[in-house]
């Protein structure tokens, strides 16, 4: 143990006195690391994410379409719909999209008159009046208002409308209510223009999850300008498209890891006279092949540990307290008109793991196998060059 | 002075780049004996096969052909932890250019021979800072190599050759960067080895060596072969 101990301390003493060379290659490796973890970090919070949100999410939605468009649906429809067997709930949905003009943001604005299964995060109070509203922490902090102010929006018409905040989300998971104001039913028709007896869509609960598909299917043929969209494609559409995001990222940022890769076989192809003639001194005054391997070993480990965490929290701040400013205008796509979220950390020790053991294993090996062919010579043939 | 011998090649042969277009003989069929407690200079001009006797009989490289018999066994065939842990326990190392790691402090440089060995960092602290101070240099132990001038240097390289408590001191051309001053200084500490009982061989063409007192026997060497001394012509 003293001995590896020893051997330890001269692979550090050797590090700082290359003190530039090993910096600069720390600060490649770690920025490598960091854009591949930020990358995996950020597409799995948001599939965290937005598979929390699809939790409490129906099994089933039902819009309808027009020239292949999303259009409203006639709440008329939902008798339609009842006549299915093994259909539980069915419920019209009130919402829309609001671009706010003063803080160049997208809002969700969405009408309800009955408790949301995300009220529990509510603070305050959830609107039971005309002209009251409950905001998301976004909005509460691109209009710089909280509970007792008031907000003015601009309905379809060009005409400001006044709402007082009665409520504010304190979401655990931002991503949720974010961006959410929610109005009453009422509130929100008159102030989206929907016209009477249409709805956004229209929500379907299934009895028996494993007839969401038969159902789905006896919708659309009963009902054909409509789309039934079941939560599982939810789900496989979110995860293909962060999937792909993550890959398209992974693909540019390649070049990163091929510089890598190119330091990586720079360093197993061959090492400087200098580390060659020092090699020969320590075989000389009897230092072991092991000995040799040991501390080219530590030196490997030290960088490359080094560069690993460092990168591996560089990346967790940059997603997790800077909102991946570098990736998320790529990886979340048009949700970036969204006033600005912060993610709920969510870190896979697999992903971490394979990032580990792509980097780490590649570098200490070929910081050792150079200094193994020269360990293995003998010293005077090692010294002589 | 004991007689006893801790050395002997049998027709030792060293050939680099066998079969190359630059295969180059470095010796040829070269047999010599050191004796125990001696001063034993190998001298000759450049290029005549002084420091590959050395290297091989300090089991620094190995013979192409023939026999290295230290201390009674046969090295030359011997795996090469065999060789490392001889050079370890029996041999010291004072090299042309000192060797030294130049970045590291003093007392690093003059410690790293007892690192693969047993000795905790206490007893490590204890016997470099014993040996410095015996070299006058225990002052300069936190100084960088590249600091120190080169008769501190030498005398740092001394003390790393001797930290081990090696049997056998081995030499190589060690006056050949030294002013006459600094030459006569380590003249002294190598006669002091071997008035210790120490085997001190040195490879060497300065007179200054192979005619200095201490000396007890001396080789001569050209084109790899020993040269035969005036009494045998």
């Amino acid at each position: 143990m003293i001995r590896r101990l020893k051997i330890l301390e001269h692979a550090l003493s050797s590090l700082l006195r290359r003190k530039y060379k090993n910096l600069a290659i720390i600060v490649v490796y770690s920025f490598t690391i960091m854009l591949l973890a930020s990358i995996l970090f950020l597409t799995h919070s948001l599939k965290i994410e937005a598979g929390n949100i699809l939790l409490d999410a129906p099994e089933l939605i039902i819009q309808k379409t027009m020239a292949g468009r999303h259009d409203l649906i006639p709440v008329e429809y939902a008798d339609v719909i009842r006549k299915n067997w093994g259909i539980g709930k069915i419920t019209p949905r009130y919402w829309g999209y609001y671009y706010d003009a003063f803080t160049h943001s997208n809002f969700t604005v969405l009408g309800s008159d009955t408790p949301l299964p995300i009220l529990k995060m509510l603070e305050g109070t959830a609107p039971s009046r005309p002209g009251e509203c409950l905001i998301g922490e976004g909005v509460a902090a691109v209009r710089q208002i909280g509970i007792g102010d008031e907000l003015i929006l601009i309905n379809s018409e060009g005409l400001g409308v006044i709402f007082d905040v009665v409520g504010k989300f304190t979401a655990s998971s931002d991503i949720l209510t974010n961006d959410l104001i929610v109005l009453g039913e009422a509130d929100t028709m008159d102030f989206l223009g929907f016209p009477p007896g249409k709805a956004t869509d229209i929500t379907v609960e299934v009895l028996n999850p494993k007839e969401v598909q038969n159902i789905a299917g006896k919708i659309k043929r009963d009902l054909p300008d409509t789309r039934p969209i079941t939560k599982q494609e939810i789900i496989r559409t979110y995860d293909a498209v962060f999937n792909w995001r993550s890959g398209m990222m992974l693909t540019i940022f390649s070049s990163a890891l091929v510089a890598f890769c190119i330091l990586a076989w720079d360093k197993a192809t061959g090492i400087s006279g200098e580390e060659k003639n020092e090699i020969g001194i320590l075989k000389a005054i009897g230092w072991d092949t092991s000995d040799i391997l040991e501390l080219k070993f530590w030196e490997g480990i030290v960088i490359s540990l080094t560069a690993f965490l460092t990168g591996l929290l560089a990346a967790y701040v940059h997603v997790f307290y800077f909102g991946a400013t570098i990736l998320a205008p790529v990886i979340k796509g048009w949700s970036v008109l969204f006033p600005p979220f912060k993610l709920i950390p969510f870190v896979n020790l697999y992903q971490v793991f394979i990032i580990g053991f792509l980097t780490v294993v590649p570098y200490v090996a070929s910081t050792i196998i150079p200094s193994w062919k020269a360990a293995i010579t003998d010293p005077e043939s090692v010294m002589r060059g | 002075m004991t007689q006893d011998t801790i050395i002997r090649t049998q027709g030792a042969t060293k050939i680099y780049n066998p079969t190359l277009p630059d295969e180059m003989v470095a010796l040829d069929n070269v047999s010599v004996t050191i004796h125990q407690g001696q001063a034993t200079v190998l001298k000759g001009p450049s290029g005549s096969g002084k420091t590959s006797l050395l290297s091989i009989i300090g089991c620094m490289s190995r013979p192409t052909a023939g026999k290295v018999i230290v201390k009674d066994r046969d090295v030359a065939k011997l795996p090469e932890r065999y060789l490392t842990h001889i050079r370890r326990k029996i041999f010291g190392f004072i090299f042309q250019q000192f060797n030294l790691i130049r970045d590291i402090s003093v007392q690093e440089n003059v410690a790293l021979p007892l690192y693969p060995a047993d000795a905790g960092f206490a007893e490590i602290r204890k016997r470099v800072h014993t040996m410095l101070d015996s070299f006058g240099i225990l002052s300069k132990r936190k100084l960088k190599v590249k600091k120190l001038s080169g008769g501190e240097q030498q005398r740092v390289a001394i003390a790393r050759a001797l930290i081990n408590e090696p049997e056998i001191i081995i030499a190589d051309e060690p006056t050949a960067h030294l002013d006459r001053e600094l030459a006569a200084d380590l003249l002294n500490i190598l006669a002091g080895l071997v008035r210790e009982g120490k085997t001190v061989i040195i490879a060497t063409h300065d007179p200054l060596i192979f005619e200095h007192p201490f000396v007890d026997s001396t080789i001569a060497m050209r084109n790899g072969k020993i040269e035969p001394q005036p009494e045998e012509q």
